[in-house]
């Protein structure tokens, strides 16, 4: 045995070493219980309740029927075609906003990232405070934006870009750029905190090397972004998925998402069950997406980690 | 004469009010490793990233093979650089990064991997051609730099303090290797550090900067023994700083010396140490000028005779002063010796082998040959 001739006071370091680091896990194990227990309390107990008021028998005269075991929920909405149509749409949906929210955070936290003085502060503020707007006002901002006699067709009509307005609300667009109004601020900073890691002289390295601007983006600073592209990507879908407000606001009347679905079917035809089982759908969709970004992030994270703790 | 590799002419770069390099010119001719030497802040990096492409010059041109690349991108410049952070791609191997350039240049596949093999042959990192730089410890980060800035063979190479993030048994090694390298491609190099070893062991030329100036250009040893101002002198190694004061002309030591030698060529000081020195004739220095002199400690010669006059007739303006040990103390492979002569103090150093047999309190003769002082006028300027 190797440690074979450790003195009792090397075994005794060893030993109060061990409880020391004990101690401080059984601390640092405190220090998350309170995490853990907000988790548990408004996210896992409310779900679980979720989970069993979709396995209760559908009712005409009430919500839902206490203590009982049914799998009408589910059967409802698997056989409802516009419900699947929805669905569909909706997953269409959250990936062309993710699409669009990803590329317009790579470009904007890119420009935020090479922007000096005051053009990287209003960059930073256009993203703050618009972050912090409450998500009803965005959403009339946007309808006084894009609407036919709006801010934006008054401009491109008045300037001759444009013959006629453009419709850009109450239709698929309309519900696109609304919600684009509300993930793209996070998109931008999930994307610019990794961006900012970035060793510029790995930039002047490759240029040095014989890239060209472009090639040096590409070869240098994309790779190492894709960590933050991909957290942008999870927080777009993910919230897309969900959505309500902004295609309700600024949406098409015939084609809904399935957050509008679930509402309607728990406030209009009061079936809570079918309702249930919908958002269970949607949530369980959604934490298997979110599981593949992990895993994705966790191929891609040792070397983007380590180029953090490198700078 | 050929087209040197690279011509800096008149370089002058500013940010915002300070002017961080100049009005530089430098040449350095095909196969010659020119260090550029300076302390921090001196604007040796700023020249090295104009050359490189990084900096725009506000003034002046920089050109390579003959060709004004003053305005051109740093990806169509034939040159290269090793970072001081190395800045390896942490997304790629060894083997990628090294055949980074070549990709650029638009080389095959096959070509760009027997050239990348090559030179990690050539840097002795064969083995971990599939290694992330993450793996790597400094030393194999160093390499793959070189190897990586060599894969396109530029006409010039441009290092950036490479070695000053590694320990100092390694960067000793890894100067012997950098030579060894441009000995056998017989790449032209630009180094710049702050270390004036690594700049007196691998140069071929030293260029010594200070505030954004290029002082002196020459190779190491005329820079070191025969420096153009203060600045070098005291830059390089250490010294003995004297202030002194130009002596009035009426004084007697301004006369010829009685057996007519070479007092005339020379102005003799006042000086703290109470004995005189005598710079050079110069048309700049007035009665009452401030002069330093700088008397090397290993050009001092200490003995305990105490004939102040002995040996210093046929040299006039030899420095002869008798002197007081003050304090010995041993370093190593030194023993530094600290003298009090006059009201100054000087040090010398001898090897432990030669080392002298006092003690403090003992008198002692210091003496220095005339041509073993030398003396900067009140601007700093060698007279």
């Amino acid at each position: 045995m190797s440690l074979g001739d450790a003195t009792p006071t090397d075994s005794d370091v060893r030993a109060a070493f061990r409880r020391a680091t004990a101690a401080v896990s059984g601390r640092s194990a405190g220090l998350v219980a309170p995490l853990l227990l907000f988790d548990l309390l408004v996210f896992v107990v409310p779900f679980g309740y979720l989970v069993r008021i979709s396995l209760t028998e559908q009712a005409t005269a009430q919500a839902f029927v206490e203590g009982t075991w049914s799998l009408d929920g589910y059967r409802f909405i698997a056989e409802s075609a516009t419900i699947r149509r929805e669905f569909v749409f909706t997953l269409g949906f959250a990936a062309v906003v993710t699409a669009l929210a990803v590329g317009i955070g790579l470009v904007y936290a890119y420009a935020m990232w090479r922007a000096e003085g005051p053009l990287r502060v209003a960059l930073v503020a256009g993203v703050l405070v618009s972050m912090f707007t409450a998500i009803v006002v965005k959403l009339f901002a946007a309808v006084l934006v894009f609407s036919p006699n709006g801010v934006l067709n008054a401009a491109l009509v008045g300037s001759g870009v444009i013959a006629a307005p453009l419709t850009l609300v109450n239709n698929v667009p309309g519900a696109v750029i609304a919600q684009l109004y509300i993930v793209v601020p996070y998109a931008v900073l999930a994307t610019f905190s990794v961006l900012a890691t970035v060793d510029e002289s790995l930039v002047e390295a490759a240029r040095d090397l014989g890239a060209s601007r472009p090639r040096a983006f590409l070869a240098v600073v994309l790779p190492h972004t894709v960590p933050g592209l991909l957290v942008a990507g999870v927080i777009a879908f993910t919230w897309s998925v969900g959505s309500y407000a902004a295609p309700l606001l600024l949406g098409s009347g015939s084609e809904r998402t399935v957050g509008i679905e679930v509402a309607d079917l728990l406030l209009q035809e009061f079936d809570w069950s079918a309702a249930a089982a919908l958002a269970v759908v949607v949530t369980t969709t959604v934490i298997a997406a979110l599981t593949l970004a992990y895993l994705l992030m966790r191929r891609q994270g040792g070397a983007s980690a380590e180029v953090a703790a490198d700078g | 004469m050929t087209t040197p590799v690279l011509e800096l002419d008149g370089v002058t770069k500013r940010f915002g009010s300070m002017t961080a390099v100049n009005d530089v010119s430098l040449s350095v001719a095909e196969g010659e490793l020119v260090c550029l030497l300076g302390p921090s802040g001196c604007g040796k990096s700023t020249t090295l990233r104009s050359v490189a492409g990084f900096e725009t010059p506000d003034d002046g041109a920089v050109r390579i093979e003959g060709r004004d690349v003053t305005a051109t991108p740093p990806n169509e410049r034939p040159c290269t650089m090793v970072f001081q952070n190395w800045a390896l791609f942490p997304n790629k191997t060894v083997q990628e990064n090294v055949a980074f350039g070549l990709k650029m240049a638009g080389v095959s596949e096959r070509e760009r991997h027997e050239r990348a093999a090559e030179l990690l042959s050539l840097v002795e990192m064969s083995e971990q051609a599939d290694a992330r730089p993450e793996e790597l410890s400094g030393g194999q980060k160093q390499r793959t730099a070189l190897a990586r800035s060599l894969a396109p063979d530029p006409d010039l190479l441009l290092l950036d303090e490479p070695l000053s993030n590694l320990d100092r048994k390694l960067r000793e090694a890894m100067q012997l290797e950098i030579k060894e390298i441009q000995a056998t491609l017989g790449t032209t190099m630009v180094y710049v550090t702050h270390d004036q070893d690594e700049a007196f062991t691998l140069a071929d030329r030293i260029g010594v900067m200070n505030d954004g100036r290029l002082v002196q250009t020459g190779p190491p040893s005329d820079v070191y023994t025969d420096p153009d101002d203060r600045f070098v002198e005291s830059f390089l190694g250490t010294t003995n700083f004297v202030e002194c004061t130009v002596a009035p002309a009426e004084t007697p030591q301004r006369k010829p010396s009685a057996d007519g030698g070479l007092a005339d060529d020379r102005v003799p000081l006042e000086t703290p140490l109470g004995s005189s020195l005598a710079a050079p004739a110069s048309d700049d220095l007035e009665p009452g000028d401030r002069v330093t002199a700088s008397l090397r400690p290993e050009r001092l010669s200490v003995s305990v005779d105490t004939d102040a006059d002995a040996n210093t007739a046929d040299d006039p303006g030899a420095f002869a002063a008798r002197a007081t040990v003050e304090n010995v103390l041993h370093r190593g492979s030194t023993v530094r010796y600290e003298l009090t002569v006059g009201d100054a103090t000087l040090f010398t150093e001898r090897r432990m082998a030669d080392r002298l047999d006092v003690e403090p309190g003992d008198a002692v003769m210091v003496r220095c040959g005339s041509r073993d002082v030398s003396y900067f006028g009140p601007a700093g300027a060698r007279v």
